[in-house]
C-alpha cells in the first residue's frame, strides 16, 4: 500500500513538471508580444522595447525557462520582505521557497495573487460540488426507486437538458429570473463579509451544481438499478427491512464507488476555476484570472494557474485512487 | 405510454409558461427611470456606482496604458492642466500657465495651499520628481516619448543625467519646462495623466509597491483588484464645495447584462457599455432618452492596406479598396455606434470642410481604379481581379469578426477575394506590426491626446515603421508628409496647422495607405437624478463635477418592481 501511494506521487509530480513545461513553452512561442500587451495597442516601439527588456522577454528561451524552473522551488531566508529584490516575490514555507515571478500586468508577486485567488475558487468548487453531489443522488435514487414511470423519465430528459445546457445559458437564466426578475439573490460579485460572501456563492454554485448534478443523476440511477439486482441487496429485501433501508444503506453503498471517481475529478478541475461561471458573476476566483492572462498573455500569472490546475486535478487522481482502497478492499489486494 | 403523456403534461406546461416568461420579459420595455429629488442647486454628498466588463491594471500615473484605467486615475491625480469638455487645455493644480514666444518654455503658476492627499504640501519640486520618475528609463511606461522634446530627455533616458535638465524649479510654485523645439503637442500631452504629480512617498523612481496617492479631487480609499475601486472624498481639494460626492465605486469585470440589470434596479448610476439591442431599447424609450448620450473621443478605424505587400504595393489598388468601401452598409452592423468616415481627421480635431477631397464609395471609380493598376473585373462575369487570395487577420470577440464579411463582400466585387483568419487579439497585433506578414487588415487608433498630431505622426509617418511593433502597420513613407507632420507639430499658429493638417489628410486620402471607414462611439445613459455628468473629448465617464439628486430611498424605489409578486404582476401585466 505504502509503495504504491509513494510510486503514485512520484508520477503526480512528474505530471506536474510536464505540464509545467509544455506549457512554458507553448506560452512563448505563441505568436504574441507579451511587451505590447503591457503598453498597449498605440505605445511607441522603443517604449515597448523597453518593456520588454524589463520582463526579461529580450533574453531566449531556453534561459527564461532556465531561470523560471529554478526559481519555481527553492530554498532561501525562513522570513522575507516583499521589499526583498530576490526573494520579496517568493511565497515562503519555512526555508522553503515558491517563486513564480511577477505578473506583468499587475506587477504583483504571482504567488500572492494566487494566495487571494485559490481559497475563494476552492469554496466554490466545494459548494459546486455538494450540490451537484446532493441533487445527482437525490434524483439519481429517485430516478431509480421510481424505474420505468413518469418520475423517471422526467428526471431522466431533465438531466439530458441539464448536460445540454452549457453553464454560460443556465447561469444567465438563473441571475435573470432568481436575481434580477425575484430579487432573491444578488446579481454578482463576492460580497464584502463571510455572510455575504455565502449569499453571493449561491448562484455561481448552482450553476455548476446543476449542470453537474445532471450527470451525476444518471450515473446514480443506472449504478443503483444495477445494485438492486445483486444478491445482498435482494437477501436484504427478503429479510424483509424496510425500502428505503434497502436502498440507502445496501444499494447506494455501491453506486458511491464510481461517484466518488467523479467527484474527484470534478473537484480537481473545479480547482483550476470554472472559467464561464466565474466570469459570469464575477466570482474573482482563479477561472477569471486565467482568462485575463491569457487574454493579455501574462505568462507568470498563466504559469501560476496551470500549475495550480494541473496539481489539483493530480492531487485529485491520487486521493481518488488511494481511496478506492478504503471504499473497496477488494482494490486493497 | 398514454398515463405516462397525461402525468408530464403539466410539467410540460409549466416549462413552456416558463420559457414564455422569460421570452416576455426580454422583450419589456425598460422600466421607469428613477426619478430625481428635484434639487436646484448641487448637493454634496452619496456615492456614485459605475462599472465596466474590463479591468485596470495599475493606478500608477507613469505606467498606466488604458482607458478605463485613466478615468479613476484622472480623479485620484490632478495636473498642472486639465482639458475641458472640448478637449482644451485649461488650468488645474496651475492656476494659470504661459508659453514664450518662441514657443520653447511653459512656465505654470501652482495655486497656493496645494495639498497631495498624504497631507503634505505640493510644491513644484514635487511635479519636478514626479516627471522625473514618470520619465526615468527604469519606469515601464508606454507614453514616455510623447515628452521627448524636452530639453536633456535623451540624456536622461540613456543615464548620462540624474535629472531632466528642461524641467526647472523657478520657485516654489512655479514649474518651467524648456523644449528644444516648439512643439504644438506638448501641452496636450502634458495635460495627460503621466506627469501628473504623485505623493512624496511615491519617491523619485517607479515601485511597483507604491500605494497610489496624488493631489486629485477623490483619493483611494480600497481596492480589490480584479473586483472593486473605491475613491473618496478628497477633503484638501482646491476647489471650494466640491468634490461634490462622498464616493465613487468602480466594479469591474461585469458583464454588460449585468450592468444593465444593475442600472435598472438603481445599483448602478451610469451605464456605458449596453448592448446593441439594449442600446435600442434605451434609445427608443422616451423617459431613457433624454438621459443618454455618445461620448465624444474621437477614433478612426478602417483598412490598414500595407504598401510594401502585393497588391497593395499598388496605389491604384489601395485606391479602388478605398472607393469600393461602402461605409453607409458598413455601418448598418452596428448603427447605433459606428459613424461613417471619409478621411483621418475627425470633425472636433479640425476635419469638418464639406470640400475636403475625401475618400468615398464609389463603385465604378472602384472598378476603374482596378483596371488601372492591370487588374481589371467584369462584375458581370466575375472574371479579372487580383488572382490569389489575401488573408486577413481578424481577432474574436470583437466588431471585426462580423466587418470582415462585410469588407469581404465588398472587395469580391472589385476582384479582390480575401480570406479571413480569425486568430487571438494578442496574435493579431503581432501580425499586423510585423513587417511582410499582413497585407491587409482592419485596424484602429484612439485618441492619446486631442491633436491632430496624434492621427499621423504614430501612424503614417517613416519614423512610426519598424521591423517588429511598427504602429505604422501599413509601412507608408512619403517624405512630403513626414516634412509636413514635422510642420505641423512645430507650428503654433491653429490657422496654419489646421492648413497643415488638411494638406496631410489629402495625401492620407490620395495615397490610401488606409481606406478609413468608421469612427466608433459608446451610448451610455443615466439615471435622471445622476447630475453635472459631462461627456468629455478626452475622458470617458468623466464624473469629477457629478452629484448626486436622490430622493428618499422609498421614493426612489417606487418605480422599481421588487419582489415575486410584484415581478410576476408586472409580466402578467
Amino acid at each position: 500500500m505504502i509503495r504504491r501511494a509513494f510510486r503514485r506521487v512520484v508520477w503526480a509530480l512528474l505530471v506536474v513538471w510536464a505540464t509545467t513545461t509544455i506549457t512554458f513553452f507553448i506560452n512563448n512561442v505563441l505568436p504574441s508580444d507579451p511587451a505590447r500587451m503591457v503598453a498597449g495597442p498605440q505605445a511607441r516601439p522603443r517604449d515597448v522595447e523597453r518593456i520588454r527588456q524589463q520582463l526579461g522577454l529580450d533574453r531566449p528561451v531556453l534561459e527564461q525557462y532556465g531561470r523560471f524552473m529554478r526559481r519555481l522551488v527553492h530554498f532561501g531566508p525562513s522570513h522575507v520582505s516583499p521589499k526583498d529584490p530576490e526573494h520579496g516575490t517568493c511565497a515562503t514555507f519555512g526555508p522553503l521557497h515558491f517563486d513564480l515571478g511577477k505578473s506583468y500586468q499587475q506587477r504583483r508577486a504571482v504567488t500572492t495573487i494566487l494566495a487571494e485567488r485559490l481559497p475563494r475558487t476552492l469554496m466554490l468548487a466545494l459548494a459546486a460540488v455538494l450540490v451537484e453531489t446532493l441533487i445527482g443522488v437525490l434524483t439519481g435514487l429517485l430516478a431509480a426507486a421510481k424505474r420505468n414511470t413518469a418520475t423517471d423519465h422526467l428526471t431522466v430528459g431533465l438531466s439530458l437538458v441539464g448536460i445540454s445546457a452549457p453553464t454560460f445559458i443556465l447561469g444567465l437564466v438563473l441571475q435573470f429570473v432568481l436575481a434580477h426578475r425575484l430579487r432573491l439573490l444578488p446579481l454578482d460579485g463576492f460580497g464584502d463579509t463571510p455572510a455575504k460572501h455565502l449569499v453571493c456563492l449561491i448562484l455561481p454554485a448552482l450553476t455548476l451544481g446543476i449542470y453537474g448534478a445532471a450527470y451525476y443523476t444518471r450515473v446514480v440511477r443506472d449504478e443503483l438499478i444495477g445494485a438492486v439486482k445483486m444478491d445482498h441487496v435482494r437477501t436484504a429485501r427478503a429479510k424483509g427491512l424496510p425500502m428505503w433501508r434497502v436502498w440507502l444503506r445496501h444499494a447506494l453503498r455501491n453506486a458511491l464507488v464510481p461517484l466518488v471517481t467523479l467527484v474527484g475529478l470534478d473537484l480537481g478541475s473545479l480547482v483550476g476555476g470554472a472559467i464561464v461561471t466565474e466570469t459570469l458573476f464575477r466570482w474573482p476566483g482563479l477561472g477569471a484570472l486565467s482568462v485575463s492572462a491569457l487574454l493579455d498573455r501574462d505568462g507568470p500569472v498563466i504559469m501560476g494557474t496551470v500549475i495550480v490546475s494541473a496539481t489539483g486535478i493530480v492531487l485529485a487522481n491520487l486521493l481518488v485512487d488511494l481511496s478506492y482502497a478504503l471504499l473497496d478492499p477488494r482494490v486493497r489486494r | 405510454m398514454r398515463w405516462i403523456r397525461k402525468r408530464t403534461e403539466p410539467a410540460a406546461v409549466a416549462a413552456l409558461a416558463a420559457l414564455a416568461w422569460l421570452a416576455c420579459a426580454c422583450r419589456e420595455p425598460p422600466p421607469s427611470p428613477i426619478a430625481a429629488a428635484g434639487n436646484p442647486a448641487p448637493v454634496r454628498g452619496g456615492e456614485l456606482h459605475l462599472a465596466s466588463f474590463g479591468d485596470i491594471k495599475s493606478l500608477d500615473p507613469a505606467v498606466a496604458s488604458d482607458s478605463l484605467t485613466d478615468e479613476a486615475i484622472q480623479l485620484m491625480f490632478a495636473g498642472l492642466v486639465d482639458f475641458d469638455d472640448q478637449g482644451r487645455v485649461v488650468p488645474d493644480l496651475a492656476e494659470r500657465f504661459e508659453r514664450s514666444d518662441d514657443g520653447l518654455v511653459y512656465r505654470f503658476f501652482l495655486r497656493p495651499n496645494l495639498f497631495f492627499q498624504d497631507g503634505s504640501p505640493l510644491r513644484a519640486e514635487d511635479c519636478k520628481r514626479s516627471i522625473e520618475r514618470a520619465l526615468h528609463p527604469d519606469t515601464p511606461s508606454s507614453y514616455s516619448l510623447f515628452y521627448d522634446r524636452i530639453v536633456g530627455f535623451d540624456d536622461f533616458q540613456s543615464r548620462k543625467r540624474d535629472h531632466l535638465a528642461g524641467v526647472v524649479v523657478e520657485g516654489e510654485r512655479v514649474l518651467a519646462v524648456h523644449l528644444r523645439e516648439p512643439d504644438a503637442t506638448f501641452l496636450p500631452a502634458f495635460a495627460m495623466q503621466a506627469l501628473r504629480p504623485v505623493c512624496p512617498s511615491a519617491g523619485d523612481r517607479y515601485d511597483d509597491a507604491w500605494q497610489p496617492c496624488g493631489a486629485g479631487p477623490f483619493e483611494l480609499a480600497s481596492w480589490d483588484k480584479g473586483r472593486r475601486l473605491r475613491l473618496v472624498r478628497f477633503d484638501k481639494w482646491w476647489e471650494p464645495g466640491k468634490p461634490y460626492l462622498d464616493a465613487i465605486t468602480y466594479s469591474y469585470g461585469m458583464n454588460v447584462v449585468t450592468e444593465r440589470y444593475k442600472l435598472e434596479q438603481g445599483d448602478l448610476d451610469i451605464d456605458r457599455e449596453l448592448s446593441l439591442p439594449d442600446t435600442f431599447r434605451y434609445q427608443n424609450d422616451p423617459r431613457w432618452k433624454p438621459l443618454g448620450a455618445y461620448d465624444g473621443i474621437p477614433s478612426i478605424n478602417g483598412e490598414e492596406m500595407n504598401v510594401e505587400m502585393p497588391p497593395f504595393d499598388n496605389v491604384e489598388v489601395r485606391r479602388a479598396v478605398a472607393a469600393a468601401i461602402d461605409r453607409d452598409e458598413l455601418r448598418l452592423l452596428k448603427t447605433s455606434a459606428l459613424v461613417p468616415l471619409y478621411r483621418v481627421l475627425v470633425p472636433v480635431l479640425g476635419g469638418d470642410d464639406p470640400n475636403f477631397p475625401a475618400q468615398k464609395y464609389d463603385y465604378a471609380a472602384a472598378l476603374e481604379h482596378m483596371r488601372r493598376a492591370g487588374y481589371a473585373y467584369d462584375p458581370k462575369t466575375g472574371k479579372g481581379g487580383w488572382p490569389k487570395p489575401i488573408t486577413y487577420p481578424v481577432y474574436k470577440q470583437g466588431l471585426y469578426e462580423l466587418s470582415a464579411q462585410v469588407v469581404q463582400q465588398q472587395l469580391a466585387k472589385i476582384g479582390l477575394r480575401i480570406e479571413i483568419k480569425v486568430v487571438s487579439y494578442p496574435t493579431y497585433l503581432m501580425m499586423t506590426k510585423r513587417r511582410g506578414t499582413a497585407a491587409l487588415a482592419p485596424s484602429s487608433w484612439a485618441q492619446d491626446y486631442p491633436d491632430p498630431n496624434d492621427f499621423f505622426e504614430p501612424i503614417f509617418t517613416t519614423s512610426a515603421i519598424n521591423d517588429e511593433d511598427s504602429n505604422n502597420g501599413s509601412f507608408y513613407s512619403n517624405p512630403k508628409l513626414d516634412d509636413l507632420v514635422k510642420r505641423g507639430r512645430r507650428e503654433l499658429d491653429p490657422k496654419k496647422r489646421k492648413a497643415i493638417y488638411d494638406e496631410a489628410d489629402a495625401i492620407v486620402c490620395s495615397d490610401a495607405p488606409w481606406a478609413m471607414e468608421y469612427q466608433y462611439r459608446y451610448y451610455g445613459v443615466h439615471q435622471p437624478y445622476v447630475k453635472g455628468l459631462r461627456w468629455s473629448a478626452v475622458w470617458p465617464n468623466y464624473v469629477r463635477d457629478v452629484w448626486l439628486d436622490r430622493a428618499s430611498k422609498v421614493a426612489m424605489r417606487a418605480g422599481v418592481p421588487r419582489g415575486l409578486l410584484a415581478s410576476l404582476a408586472e409580466v402578467l401585466r
